[in-house]
């Protein structure tokens, strides 16, 4: 099996960049090979025996469907571009075997997650592409602001992962196994297991049904924090403290991917209760990140939000139902975030150049010092502009296909619904605007006007390494990858091989075309509008000068204050807790035990006291009693004979009186 | 003469020889208790590779389904109208106590490897260190609770000095704080043992018995005796059995440690030379696991069973609270101390559960700790030794200093963190899901508990990684200076022979837990069916 090999081959790469490069090329070979065996076929699956405990019998092994295939084909896919660009990218890193190390470490444990069977083996991955991930996102490790986006990056997953542990115990629990097929293919014990009265049995095991809830739920806390949803998403973005080609491959098209994934993956084990929160999760993440990339201005940021947001969009359709326009919506994705991304980097990388030959200090992710780059980086910026145009969602890209197919499942799902929940489609159509306004704020303000450095030295095209690497991506933002008839989501080969029958989206004709239509026409409108705002010389003119000194703009830009939040719900707490426990610890614990000692030890002084003063002092009372009385008595023992004589005599007369006249 | 009694007194004999030997040789001593300690790993590997799996040889309380068994007869005196006093010299080992054999020979052979750093009385240190290593191979084997008890207190008496003579600057509270908390358990104990021995037969010679595995038969005990199980004696208003459970389980609990019962820890193990620290955390800790497994549960299970609930919170608590003194600490080894009273603290929980995955969790957990505290405190001891100061915030970015040094750090710290792929997330793992089962197969403990506890897993990520942050990352700065630089050097090779093995189990068992499971799974079931028919 090729697999396995692989597997080994990506692990052992640990080297340098031509080993790795060599062994992510042979993943993708293979997976291509997997992934045309088992596209559409037989789903096949391979095991052995793990170990056992008690009266579980643990398996590993490797599970391959259309869901597998496609995501192991998406994730070596993007992993070798990424590899590709980095050759250049990190070329003058000091520390760049470390890189090779932790990248293909990654991508091992990413592709061993989305193929594994069981759900164990999938949670030790789950969490080994966080490790690898906060290796990575603190490989730049003398930098604090590093170092700490690390550590909140693997905490925040942490939390999430607590939420699959549980998962796993509910289910370990009821159905005795955590082998995938087993428990969620057809006939699998999910489906056999029911709700009678308020009691979830499956054969034997009974619980009370809450618990089924809750083990969906348990998972979708797991993928919240994977997939970086509110209220969980805030490690995303200070997770681009790392380098760009790692944003680019962990935090924009795989990893953050995997909570998705794992949703689909176990896709029959929620209830409607988690399927209504997805939606509500997913659409107040997808709005609020958008809105917060409206406003910030640090380049990798706003890219960063709007991976939040379109991951948002993911779980929306996860929620309603749109299965497979959720994993095709991730899929190109995965092309057009990994390629903005690595624009974005290759952007980054010859400002610094730039600056360090024009010897001047400016941040070069920050937006307001670029400008004009179209002129300077004409291969970039074609490329980004393909990307941002399927981000965006406009005709003739991919994202137009997969997003549009969200927005439509999502309008028929509200038909059904009442209330609040009707409203989500229209949230929906809102946030998708405010994506393409703010990515045509982003390629307004970098690439067109004038540039904002008074230095005259021109900015480079990246290397062409870099370049090869932007146009393969560029290949995946437009129609034809994925379906030949670009308006027609129903044709997309995906979309039929995600799905088992892919459910007639043409329930109201009418909307299908006017949604699509509608949304293209206003988003053309705000480019244009963005256009005229931010390509001026001194792009925040007047119209955003008012909105600054507003509270919303405050909102958006310090990001909904989550992070303070978080500080004061938790983390001050917490400390507080963990000091007032070591306190507590310290003089009470602790002083019981130091405050017995020392009443052992004064009872061992009252003791003495008493045994020196008390006791041993009535013994040598006793003593010198005895002694006193030696001393009076020794003066008869004077041994002169005459004084005997006296005392005889004296004694015999006063026998004598005393008989006499007694 | 079979196996076990070589592997117990393989060590005494070497430290005879270290007695023995001159002065003059004091280089030699410490490659002679390499040696003894080399060769007793190998006896345990070989006891591992014979070791018999299987329904017919889970042991636990049937005497014949031990192994590499042992029984002659030792103290048997004839008391005329109180019958005779019979003691056996009696030793075996099943799942339960197989893997602790290898565990200690492991530790002991770092710890061996630790001691360079001892630089005075040499003779006295090794001698000690030998007496100390044969104590505790005799606890994990010993089958007759008198042999057992003896074993157990011939433990403190070396510890006491290795404590107190070799140890910090506050060495002697620490010793005596360490010695005093241990024996107030044990002494308890004589009494609850001379109890049991007046209350069972053994059922050949119909004379009392100090054999563990009569006591645990409910056949053996005389009808009305005060430890009988059908005679329901009452104490102090409680049942005998119930009080006799809760001293044994406090003395072992001392041991664990629990809290409240922990506070000696901290201290025994920052005073303590780093060999000792790690002979603690990596072994002493785990008699006391050992124990309630062995001697709790087997001897009195329908106490166990009562006070599986109040076992369960002690666990969590312990979990929960060392958590977060392990977070407030500035000290490196007062951090690893409590941390292992949190980790412990899975155990208990494990326990509690009375399932087969909580039992094997719990045990795959002690001697994944045993492994990984081992590593923590031999790390921590790399840097005092060099500097000797131990204060985090005194260190930053090391780093770029010492590579190899940081990158076994991160093994360590990531695997106690229960990162999968290392053993402690097996551990800890199963102990939680045998908790979380318990309520569905014997509802002994609730599943909040198993909730509760994983917030432990959580808090550990934190205090570790913090940990981490501020040591080993950003811009080198030393408290000491210029100096302190020249003195951090990188591990050389006998830290790295050390550390390796060490780092290799810990991968090795989350890699492949059947090496652990499968072995003991069989004698895990029979306790089950034991304690809980």
């Amino acid at each position: 099996m090729p697999l396995i090999s692989f597997v080994w081959v990506s692990t052992l790469a640990k080297r340098g960049s031509g080993i790795s490069i060599l062994s992510i090329l042979c993943s993708l070979i293979l997976s291509a090979i997997v992934f045309t065996r088992v596209w559409n076929g037989q789903p096949q699956h391979f095991q052995v025996h793990w170990f056992s405990v008690g009266s579980y019998h643990l398996t590993a092994g490797i599970l391959l469907n259309n869901l597998s295939a496609g995501m192991i084909l998406l994730v070596s896919g993007v992993a070798f571009i990424v590899h590709l660009y980095s050759i250049q990218y990190m070329r003058s890193d000091p520390y760049l075997r470390r890189y090779w190390r932790y990248l293909s470490l990654f991508c091992f444990s990413m592709m061993a997650l989305v193929v594994v069977d069981n759900l164990l083996v999938l949670y030790m991955f789950w969490e080994l592409v966080g490790f690898t991930s906060y290796l990575l996102i603190g490989f730049w490790y003398k930098r604090d602001y590093a170092v700490q986006a690390a550590k909140k990056a693997f905490i925040f997953n942490r939390i999430g992962d607590l939420g699959f542990l549980a998962g796993i115990m509910i289910l370990l629990n009821q159905f005795g196994t955590l082998n995938i097929t087993e428990l969620f293919g057809d006939g699998g014990a999910i489906s056999n297991a029911m709700i009678e009265d308020g009691v979830w049995i499956s054969g034997t095991h009974q619980m009370p049904a809450v618990w089924l809830t809750l083990a969906g739920g348990a998972f979708f806390f797991g993928a919240i924090a994977k997939s970086a949803q509110f209220p969980l998403h805030a490690w995303l973005p200070d997770a681009m403290a790392g380098p760009t080609s790692v944003s680019s491959l962990i935090h924009a098209a795989t990893m953050v991917a995997a909570g998705i994934f794992l949703i689909a993956r176990i896709y029959p084990i929620f209830d409607q209760n988690i399927l209504m929160l997805m939606v509500i999760t997913g659409s107040i993440t997808s709005f609020m990140a958008a809105t917060i990339a409206l406003v910030q201005n640090d380049l990798k940021q706003i890219l960063a939000f709007s991976t939040i947001s379109q991951l948002g969009f993911m779980m929306l359709a996860m929620g309603i139902g749109a299965y497979d326009a959720a994993l095709f919506h991730l899929t190109t994705h995965a092309f057009f975030k990994c390629l903005l991304f690595l624009c974005a980097g290759a952007v980054i990388h010859q400002l610094e150049y730039f600056k360090q030959a024009a010897k001047i200090e400016f941040d070069c992710q920050d937006i307001r010092n670029m400008g004009g780059l179209k002129n300077y980086m004409p291969i970039t910026f074609t490329a980004m502009l393909f990307a941002s145009m399927a981000l965006a969602g406009l005709p003739f890209t991919s994202g137009y296909l997969s997003k549009d197919s969200i927005l439509l499942y999502s309008f028929d799902w509200a038909s059904s619904q009442t209330g609040l929940m009707s409203l989500v489609p229209y949230l929906a159509v809102l946030t998708s605007l405010a994506t393409t306004f703010y990515i045509a704020r982003l390629i307004f303000k970098v690439f067109f006007g004038s540039f904002r450095q008074k230095q005259r030295i021109p900015v480079l095209e990246p290397p062409s390494i870099m370049k090869v690497s932007l146009m393969l991506l560029v290949l995946f933002c437009v129609f034809p990858m994925f379906s030949w008839n670009p308006f027609s989501v129903e044709n997309s080969w995906i979309l039929k091989g995600f799905s088992a029958d892919v459910q007639v989206l043409s329930q109201s004709r009418l909307l299908h075309i006017l949604v699509p239509l509608l949304v293209t026409f206003v988003s053309f409108a705000l480019i244009y509008l963005a256009s005229i705002v931010y390509s001026k010389r001194d792009g925040d003119g007047s119209v955003t000068q008012v909105a600054r000194d507003s509270f919303i703009y405050e909102l958006f830009y310090h990001q909904w204050f989550i992070n303070k939040l978080y500080n004061v719900i938790f983390v001050i707490p917490l400390m507080y807790l963990s000091r007032v426990s070591s306190i507590l610890d310290n003089k009470i614990v602790d002083g019981l035990v130091n405050g017995a000692g020392r009443s052992v030890l004064f009872l061992g002084a009252l003791s003495t006291f008493v045994d020196r003063y008390i006791i041993d002092g009535i013994v040598n009372l006793l003593g010198s009693i005895s002694k006193s009385i030696g001393n009076v008595t020794r003066h008869f023992q004077s041994g002169r004979v005459q004084h005997y004589m006296i005392t005889m005599i004296l004694l015999l007369l006063t026998f004598f009186i005393f008989k006499y006249f007694s | 003469m079979s196996v076990l009694s070589i592997l117990v007194f393989l060590p005494l004999l070497a430290g005879l020889v270290v007695i023995m030997l001159p002065t003059a040789q004091q280089g030699r001593y410490k490659y002679i208790a390499l040696g003894a300690t080399l060769l007793q790993l190998l006896l345990s590997a070989f006891v591992y590779i014979n070791f018999k799996t299987g329904a017919d040889f889970s042991g636990v309380h049937q005497r014949r389904q031990f192994q590499f068994v042992e029984q002659t007869s030792w103290i048997n005196l004839d008391l005329g109208t109180l019958g005779r006093l019979q003691i056996d010299y009696f030793m075996g080992v099943d799942g339960l106590s197989m893997p602790f054999l290898f565990l200690t020979s492991l530790v002991m052979f770092v710890a061996v490897l630790a001691s360079w750093e001892i630089k005075t009385n040499l003779k006295g240190y090794f001698a000690l260190f030998l007496l100390l290593d044969m104590a505790i191979i005799g606890v994990f084997v010993a089958l007759d609770f008198f042999l057992f008890y003896l074993f157990y207190e011939l433990m403190l008496f070396p510890l006491y000095f290795l404590i107190g003579m070799w140890g910090g600057v506050r060495r002697e509270y620490a010793a005596i704080k360490f010695f005093l908390y241990t024996l107030c358990g044990s002494v308890f104990m004589l009494l609850i043992i001379i109890g049991l021995y007046f209350s069972v037969t053994d059922p050949l010679s119909g004379s009392h018995t100090f054999n563990m595995i009569h006591m645990m038969d409910p056949a053996n005990y005389v009808g009305g005796s005060i430890f009988s199980p059908s005679a329901g004696q009452q104490l102090f208003g409680i049942s005998a059995r119930l009080l006799a459970f809760i001293v044994l389980f406090i003395a072992f609990a001392i041991k664990v440690p629990i809290v409240p019962l922990h506070t000696w820890l901290p201290d025994a193990h920052v005073e303590a030379p780093t060999p000792v620290s790690i002979i603690l955390a990596g072994i002493l800790l785990k008699i006391g696991g050992y124990g309630i497994l062995r001697i709790c549960y087997s001897i009195f299970p329908e106490a166990a069973i009562d006070s599986s609930w109040c076992i369960g919170l002690i666990g969590v608590v312990s979990i929960i609270y060392g958590a977060l003194n392990a977070l407030a600490q500035t000290d490196l080894k007062r951090l690893i101390a409590y941390s292992s009273v949190s980790h412990m603290g899975f155990v208990l929980l494990g326990f509690a559960s009375l399932t087969a995955e909580g039992i094997s969790g719990a045990n795959m957990q002690m001697i994944s700790h045993g492994f990984l505290s081992a590593m923590l405190f031999f790390l921590a001891g790399v840097i005092y030794n060099r500097v000797h100061d131990r204060e985090i915030a005194n260190f930053r970015g090391l780093s770029l200093l010492m590579p190899k040094f940081t990158a076994f750090c991160m093994v360590a710290f990531f695997a106690s963190l229960g990162l999968p792929g290392f053993s402690a997330f097996m551990g800890e793992s199963f102990s939680l899901i045998g908790a979380f089962t318990s309520e569905s197969v014997n509802g002994l403990i609730p599943r909040w508990m198993a909730i509760g506890g994983s917030l432990g897993i959580l808090l550990s990520a934190a205090y570790f990684l913090w940990t981490f942050q501020r040591m080993f990352f950003g811009e080198l700065r030393l408290m000491g200076g210029e100096d302190w630089r020249i003195q951090l050097t990188d591990v050389n090779t006998r830290e790295k022979i050390a550390l390796i093995p060490l780092a290799l189990m810990a991968t090795l068992l989350g890699l492949f837990p059947a090496l652990v499971f499968e072995k003991m799974n069989s004698s895990v079931l029979e306790l089950i069916r034991l304690v809980n028919p």
